[in-house]
């Protein structure tokens, strides 16, 4: 029995740069039941805090709302380890919420075959930003990727499209069966993972 | 195309802030990527970190300090600061030219990218002045020249401190390129799409 091995700050990520969240890795336990807290202070000021929610974001986490949230501010975080036999801190880590934004995946993918005036065929991909990304009033800016691939293809193909949240597909095999998936990134972030997958079946006369 | 009002020229309003934006977005892309460079020097040296970071000089300029305070602003009165946030970078960038030089790994990186944002800077400037001119005319020229270098002058400080000094700048370099960067494209879905971008 000894005291806890050090812990370790693994990951902080906003998904919306109005909230975010840090996960720890425990050190070893040392044999002992452990307790573990985070406490981080704000650049600029001299008080620690103690994390304010341990809950939302499951287990070794603690959970930023917006109340406790700023932009443009350094945290410096802490995860502290405890048992009885003594206690040990992790490495403090210096995080600007700016700078770990990762969104949730686009929803409502939509797949649809559709025709233009010269009843040339195409595929309508459509999708809505993630919920809680505010991006009406441009506080987030949201990039989107598609990959499509056909029963028989090895590999996705994969489509930038920008801002937009549709994209149309002329080249497809009639007959065939396609899977597309959608994610997205902020202006100034990373991607999300891949959203859930929808297919098409393409018609014969595609 | 520009629309010509009685032989007047003016590019729609959309277009100004596109393409301003498409500059702001270049300058924090550039701004992000000197720092990277840097801070990889840095990276476990918490001492070192915790011993750098100190206010940022432009924080004397009442830049809103989220996305809230943003919207509360209005338009001409950010447009003005955010005129005055990137003005108060034209001297601190030409220094860090200089104080750079010959010290770092990084330094050809950072040269390149400081020189690069001051010309950048330049059209920035030049394209929200086009754009107070012609959706807020009486509100252009109400720019706040207040904010002079308050940047120490890195004349014969040791290493260390200069070192330190030189992080929090390109550090308050990149929080600043993306501040202004936020601001257009807040005041861009505001002012061309009513909040509905
Ligand atoms: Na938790
Ligand atoms: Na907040
Ligand atoms: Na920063």
């Amino acid at each position: 029995q000894s005291p806890p091995g050090k812990p370790e700050i693994h990951k902080c990520r906003s998904p919306d740069k109005e909230t975010f969240t840090c996960w720890w890795n425990p050190g070893t336990d040392g044999g002992l039941p452990t307790n573990y807290s985070l406490t981080y202070s704000k650049e600029g000021e001299k008080t620690t805090h103690e994390c304010p929610d341990y809950k939302t974001s499951g287990p070794n986490s603690c959970f930023f709302s917006k109340q406790y949230t700023s932009i443009w501010k350094i945290y410096i975080i802490t995860v502290n380890a405890t048992n009885q036999m003594g206690s040990s801190a992790s490495d403090p880590l210096y995080v600007d919420v700016t700078y770990i934004v990762e969104p949730e995946p686009p929803r409502n993918l939509t797949l649809e075959v559709k025709q233009l005036k010269d009843k040339k065929m195409y595929l309508w991909i459509k999708w809505s930003p993630p919920t809680i990304t505010d991006v009406k009033t441009g506080w987030f800016t949201m990039e989107y990727e598609i990959r499509l691939k056909s029963e028989e293809a090895d590999e996705w193909e994969t489509h930038f499209t920008g801002q937009q949240t549709h994209f149309k597909v002329f080249d497809l095999y009639p007959g065939q069966k396609y899977f597309v998936q959608t994610r997205c990134k902020p202006d100034h972030g990373y991607w999300s993972r891949w959203g859930q997958e929808n297919s098409i079946e393409i018609p014969n006369d595609f | 195309l520009p629309i010509c009002p009685g032989g007047n020229c003016q590019m729609p309003l959309q277009e100004l802030f596109d393409r301003v934006i498409m500059l702001s977005h270049y300058i924090y892309m550039l701004s992000a990527d000197m720092f990277i460079e840097l801070d990889k020097q840095y990276a476990q040296d918490h001492e070192f970190i915790a011993k750098a970071i100190s206010d940022c000089p432009t924080s004397s300029l009442a830049t809103p300090e989220g996305k809230e305070e943003a919207q509360q602003v209005p338009p001409e009165v950010l447009l003005n600061l955010i005129l005055s946030l990137v003005h108060s970078w034209n001297d601190p960038l030409f220094q860090l030219v200089t104080e750079v030089d010959g010290i770092h790994e990084a330094s050809d990186a950072i040269i390149s990218r400081a020189k690069e944002i001051g010309e950048q800077n330049k059209r920035l400037l030049e394209g929200i002045e086009k754009i107070l001119g012609q959706a807020y005319p009486e509100a252009k020229g109400n720019e706040v020249y207040s904010v002079w270098s308050q940047f120490p002058s890195l004349q014969g400080v040791d290493e260390e401190s200069r070192d330190l000094a030189i992080y929090n700048k390109i550090r308050c370099l990149r929080r600043d390129s993306h501040k202004v960067d936020n601001y257009l494209k807040l005041l861009r879905c505001r002012i061309v799409h009513n909040n509905n971008c």
